[in-house]
């Protein structure tokens, strides 16, 4: 499933023996190994990155095995992002970073991949209340990159809250947490001395701290030392990350007895990274300075290092961090992870379109994509202080084709009318007025796309006889779930462009923001249309009983004579009664379909009268 | 992929020139019904019928007939035009005319369009403008909604005038 490419040689050793396999007793079974600087075990949670796709999966390892032929693959026991199955659910999330193990039979519960897809560990710390499951304190949900406590049935396509004795012929004791291993990325190389590392103190912490400890000693002879301490102790260093040399910038605290404070400091920050639900590798990159660090001690000159593992404040500066280390340590960096890193934090990046793995997949027509389009290419970026995602003025965006790696698409999607059903019952559901009726309903989508950064399933309606000529709707359904979107709402509430900036329902609230938003910034399109948009009311088909126009016949009568009659349809006659009544009836659509000229004549002449006024077309 | 494209959209108009749009069907009007009442005029390739999400409840069914040839479809249109046919009970006659591409919900996209957007500021001189032409737009949805009752109303009425 996942292609393995281009690879470079990266450090790779094999860990603790299992067994051999059963049939092929050259295939060796293992329970861990290490792998470009990180070590892993059995049921160990891992990205896993795809070429192509802009965000990497999320799995347990499962097995783990050498082939025959000298091939390392690992079986992949996956998680879901809540957007990736709401197409079957309305997912109301527990937990900002909740996600979803698979569970059940059938396709998507695990996969066989090459070890080499494996783009770093991450920490998923399971909340499930379950009397098994070794309970995770506050702090290890913060810290957490993901949590979950429930599992998306592939088979039957249903969340379920319970776990049972076995997933994927594992047992759950290892879906659970592991005792002992509350704590995210335990990099097996340290040698943590201090006992003074609570449980809930972070990894991060437990390098720093005993780092600290050993330039305790050699404080007198290093200089390099107290700027590292700072730097750990200040929260005001990370804008420095950047400049290789020059750690000194944040003031300097050589008191060593600030130990106490920095441990907290850090792993609050250490915190903060965390919890931004940024999916990119940034966990990668840290644990990899991490190990870095480790190995290198303190003598390490590139004192960043250090700062770049406390580096959480914005996004911003993880990406030059990694840049920097990237250059610096890294020159063979996996070309996957790359441009996966690159992808993710692309403020930096000027021209997300140029990507070598094309993961933003924009056709190469439409490549003209200026600062104010890269903000909303990244949907997944939390709250961003610059906040631009809403630009204003001058210049129009191009819309150009979102990315078409839909995950939530796995499973198939629904027909188009259920999740229309299911949309509009909860509020998801808008309706746009006022678009040109030639654009497709993927156009639509698009336009949503840059306009709001939000994925949707749009579909015009279809022109009948009585539609305007001059507009077209469109139905879209929005994927959207209350936290993912919230962040976004964040950024366009604190523009102070919203009216009514308090309304936080179930996914109505987004619905209806968008509405009002639209009410008071206009979307234009090519031919200058304002969109209009609003929160329709959708009848489904039901069958009428009644229909103007037939006449009804007696029931007795048809009873008898239904077994005989057969309705064909058939065209009249001159010469009958239902030919003068079909006349009729012809008379009566021709006078509308006269005023119906006249109608959308006049609408558009009042049309054309208005758009004059623009002032810039 | 852009000739790709354009010889799709291109396929795409030539089905629309081969499809008749037929208006006025009862609710009781299935596919087969349709295909079997088309035949005698040509091949029948597919019919769709539009789903109506937005009009009020009682809006008769419209349906796209794909015809084999666009004669054929030219053919079906002219003779519903000249006399009444009826399918499926009687008497109002079913409409037919030529279809339009809009009609279709799986359109694909026009290529060599460029569509842009931006978003506009309160403080925009073409905001007044634009926020007009929104009002506008809005009323003559309004309107034509009154003009759809009104339709309704009088289809009703010569119904029961009609009906004994």
């Amino acid at each position: 499933m996942v292609e393995v490419d281009g690879i470079e040689n990266l450090e790779f050793k094999w860990g603790k023996k299992r067994g051999t396999g059963g049939t092929n007793t050259k295939v060796q079974f293992y329970e861990s190994f290490t792998y470009d600087g990180l070590d892993y075990t059995l049921y160990d949670n891992v990205y896993l990155h795809k070429e192509g796709e802009p965000l990497p999966y999320l799995g347990k390892l499962i097995k783990i095995w050498e082939t025959a032929s000298r091939l390392k693959k690992v079986k992949v026991l996956w998680f879901f992002q809540p957007s990736e199955i709401s197409n079957y659910l309305f997912v109301e999330l527990a937990h900002p970073n909740e996600v979803f193990l698979a569970s059940g039979e059938g396709v998507g519960l695990a996969n066989i991949n090459p070890l080499e897809a494996i783009a770093g560990k991450c920490n998923v710390v399971c909340i499930s209340k379950d009397d098994r499951n070794p309970q995770p304190s506050d702090e290890d949900i913060q810290m957490a990159d993901y949590v979950f406590y429930r599992t998306f049935d592939v088979g039957q396509r249903i969340i379920l809250d319970k776990i049972d004795g076995k997933i994927a012929g594992i047992d759950v004791k290892f879906i659970f947490n592991q005792s002992g291993s509350l704590k995210p990325c335990s990099i097996h190389n340290f040698s943590v001395d201090e006992p003074a590392s609570e449980n809930a103190i972070e990894t991060n912490g437990r390098v720093v701290m005993s780092k600290l400890n050993s330039s305790e000693n050699q404080i007198p002879e290093d200089d390099r030392q107290v700027e590292q301490k700072p730097v750990v102790a200040e929260n005001g260093f990370n804008h420095k990350a950047e400049e290789n040399s020059d750690v000194k910038a944040s003031s300097v605290k050589p008191n060593l007895s600030l130990q106490q404070e920095v441990v907290p400091g850090v792993v609050s920050e250490s915190g903060e990274l965390a919890k931004t639900n940024d999916r990119s590798g940034d966990r990668t990159g840290l644990s990899l300075k991490i190990k870095a660090n480790a190995d290198s001690k303190l003598k390490n000159p590139s004192g960043e290092e250090i700062g770049c593992v406390n580096q959480v404040k914005s996004e911003e500066k993880l990406k030059s961090v990694k840049d920097t280390v990237e250059l610096d340590e890294r020159p063979h960096k996996k070309a996957k992870l790359d441009n996966s890193v690159k992808v993710y934090s692309d403020k930096e990046t000027t021209k997300c379109a140029t990507e070598p793995c094309g993961t933003a997949k924009i056709p190469s027509k439409k490549l003209k994509i200026d600062d104010k389009f890269k903000k909303s290419t990244n949907c997944k970026s939390p709250a961003v202080p610059s906040n631009d995602g809403i630009k204003t003025g001058d210049k129009a965006m191009e819309v150009t084709r979102r990315p078409d790696s839909d995950r939530s698409k796995w499973f198939g999607e629904l027909p188009w009318e259920e999740s229309l059903q299911d949309a509009h019952e909860f509020g998801k559901l808008v309706l746009f007025q006022n678009l040109d009726p030639a654009y497709s309903s993927a156009e639509v989508e698009d336009i949503v796309w840059n306009a709001f950064s939000e994925t949707c399933r749009a579909k015009m309606v279809q022109q009948t006889a009585y539609s305007s000529p001059h507009f077209g709707i469109n139905l879209s359904q929005d994927k959207l779930l209350l936290y993912s979107s919230q962040g976004k709402l964040q950024r366009m509430l604190l523009k102070n462009w919203m009216r009514d900036a308090c309304c936080y329902q179930i996914g109505a609230s987004i619905v209806k923001l968008c509405c009002d938003l639209l009410e008071l910034m206009l979307v234009r399109v090519c031919c200058i249309k304002p969109l209009v948009a609003s929160i329709p009311n959708p009848c489904f088909s039901r069958k009428q009983s009644m229909f103007a126009g037939h006449l009804i016949v007696d029931k007795l009568k048809s009873q008898r004579e239904m077994k005989e009659a057969v309705s064909t349809s058939h065209s009249s006659q001159p010469n009958t009664v239902e030919y003068d009544m079909a006349m009729e009836w012809f008379l009566m659509t021709e006078r509308s379909n006269q005023f119906w000229k006249k109608l959308y004549e006049q609408q558009g002449k009042e049309l054309k009268k208005l758009r004059v006024n623009f002032k810039s077309k | 992929m852009e000739s790709g494209k354009q010889n799709e959209y291109a396929a795409f108009e030539e089905k629309v020139r081969r499809t008749v749009y037929l208006d006025n069907l009862s609710p009781n009007v299935t596919e087969s019904i349709v295909r079997t009442a088309l035949d005698q005029y040509g091949t029948v390739k597919s019919v769709e019928f539009i789903p109506n999400y937005l009009e009020p409840r009682n809006m008769p069914q419209c349906a796209l007939v794909e015809m084999e040839k666009g004669k054929q479809a030219k053919v079906v249109i002219s003779t519903l035009s000249e006399f009444p046919f009826m399918m499926s009970g009687m008497p109002r006659p079913v409409r037919a005319r030529a279809a339009v591409a809009e009609m279709f919900g799986d359109r694909p996209r026009k290529p060599g369009r460029q569509i842009r957007i931006c978003w506009l500021d309160t403080a925009d001189p073409d905001f007044e403008v634009a926020s007009k032409l929104k009002q506008l737009v809005k009323r003559h949805a309004t309107e034509t909604a009154v003009m759809l009752k009104v339709n309704s109303k009088s289809c009703i009425k010569i119904h029961s005038f009609q009906g004994v």
